[in-house]
């Protein structure tokens, strides 16, 4: 849009901007069950367990795998929204439907239906990050930039933003003669048929672990996939947001 | 398409009609279709809730044939029924003279289209969400002899044919009442309705998968992941979006302000 654009263009008044209004709305309702719905999906099935489970909340994968898998639909949601729209809050709406969809997911599904505490399912959040990633497209205007200090920032935040819920589960506490924290204690007192002890991938220290650096070297491994992940996914959700018809498919 | 909220005025009182106004011509079916939809869903969890421990955790007794597998009957002849029937009214009653079409009306047929989307939407929430994640869930208190469990009848088999149906339904409406997409297939509008029909799709590999492979719920795992680039499709909407901002501007420009 040149200047001389810009001069030209009124704001619409009257019935238009009323009109105007009315389909807002309209994409309001449809974005937010379109993104609790495929991102809430696209999240379960690459963080899953990580997110799902107190138990499976460590050290090594948690702080990897969460903002490397949740960057993607915000990126590709800020591509638009922010290229054509000005709206500098494609993450944050991400996540918030995010947040909605498992929320009521944990509560009806997991604690209503099959007694699971909450506290075992409770779902970790990223509007921390999210916030932070929309700030810095708005104020840098830039894809690199926001790819840089953005995804870093994205993934960095993470861990810090959750200490403050899942801390107390850290807690050690002697049980049937062995050391555990209570997140452990919940995963061996409520039994999972589908997803046995075999199968849950969290750090297994040996001496060659970095004492109580464990967790910023995930972190920083994270922001620097996710200063990767970020522009791929900016592209992808660009090239989904195509204006294209054609005659034959 | 930007306003703000000093330039909306409020309607004159000489103009208050009680009605909806004439772009918003199909809001009410919109809103009954939320209900519905609404209901059915809550229904189904509702059902889940009474049946589900008592007669859904072992598919080799008489109870569970009685609720779940004919609960699963009645599910795919309702949607045999009904959308055969919801596609062939969208066919024949398509708009046969679409030249002759005021801007007007374009405008409504394209609020309209939007309505069909979100309530694509809406099924997708439910069917990508709430019933997926509940899915780990049961898992983890049943133990998987069947792939017709207590949540896969319900999500697998409505769920996942429910909103492909619904995108399938909201791409009829576009390509037989408006203009634009009459003229040339739209891709953003056939990704985000065939990229999740894709997920249907992926529950043979899923269910092979756990049948002869993987019989435990490790909800990352790479067998799900068919699921996940099905999903990615959606994000097609964006384009949608694009597509119609563009021809709605054009259209405003067309008509008087009636204000």
């Amino acid at each position: 849009m040149t200047s001389t654009d810009l001069e030209i263009a009124q704001p619409y008044t009257g019935e238009k901007a009323r009109l105007s209004r009315a389909y807002d709305y309209l994409i309001l309702v449809l974005a937010l069950f379109l993104f609790i719905g495929a991102f809430h999906l696209h999240v379960a099935l690459t963080v899953g367990d990580w997110d799902f489970w107190v138990d499976w909340k460590d050290r090594q994968w948690w702080p990897l795998v969460t903002p490397l898998m949740m960057i993607t639909f915000p990126a590709a949601v800020q591509a638009v929204l922010w290229t054509h729209f000005r709206l500098p809050l494609g993450a944050t709406l991400c996540i918030a439907c995010l947040l909605i969809g498992t929320w009521i997911a944990r509560f009806f599904a997991y604690h209503l239906w099959n007694y699971f505490p909450i506290n075992e399912v409770l779902p970790a959040t990223m509007l921390p990050s999210a916030l932070v990633l929309d700030a810095i497209l708005m104020l840098s205007d830039s894809v690199t930039v926001t790819s840089i200090f953005g995804g870093m920032a994205f993934a960095l935040l993470f861990y810090p933003s959750n200490w403050p819920i899942f801390a107390m589960f850290h807690v050690p506490v002697e049980y049937g003669g062995a050391q555990l924290t209570v997140a452990d204690l919940f995963g061996f007192e409520y039994i999972r048929a589908g997803t046995p002890e075999y199968l849950r991938l969290i750090e297994r220290g040996t001496l060659r672990t970095y004492g109580q650096v464990a967790t910023p070297l995930s972190a920083f491994c994270s922001g620097l996939l996710c200063t990767l992940m970020y522009p791929a996914w900016w592209f992808i959700g660009k090239a989904f947001a195509t204006t294209r018809f054609v005659q034959k498919i | 398409m930007s306003v703000t909220s000093q330039e909306i005025q409020p309607v004159a009182a000489a103009h208050v009609s009680f009605g909806p106004p004439w772009y918003l011509r199909e809001v009410y079916k919109y809103l009954a279709t939320f209900a519905g939809l609404t209901i059915i869903y809550v229904g189904f969890r509702l059902y889940q809730g009474v049946f589900g421990v008592s007669t859904g955790l072992d598919s080799s007794e008489p109870a569970f044939a009685t609720h779940w597998m004919r609960l699963l009957y009645i599910e795919l002849a309702v949607l045999a029924v009904v959308f055969p029937a919801l596609w062939g009214y969208l066919w024949f009653t398509r708009d046969q003279n679409m030249d002759a079409m005021s801007p007007k009306e374009e405008i409504t047929r394209y609020f309209t289209l939007t309505m069909w989307i979100s309530v694509y939407t809406f099924a997708v929430y439910w069917a990508g969400s709430y019933f997926a994640e509940q899915d780990n869930s049961w898992h983890q208190v049943s133990v998987r002899d069947t792939p017709f469990t207590a949540n896969h009848i319900i999500e697998f088999y409505f769920n996942f044919p429910l909103y492909v149906l619904l995108g399938g339904s909201a791409w009829i409406y576009a390509r037989t009442r408006l203009p634009l997409y009459a003229k040339g297939i739209s891709v953003p509008l056939t990704l985000a309705v065939v990229g999740p029909f894709m997920i249907l799709v992926s529950v043979g590999f899923n269910e092979w998968g756990h049948t002869f492979w993987f019989r435990e719920e490790f909800f990352a795992a790479p067998i799900h992941w068919g699921f996940v680039i099905g999903v990615w499709f959606a994000l097609g909407v964006g384009g949608i979006l694009l597509q119609q901002v563009e021809r709605l501007t054009e259209l405003l420009n067309k008509i008087e302000d009636a204000a």
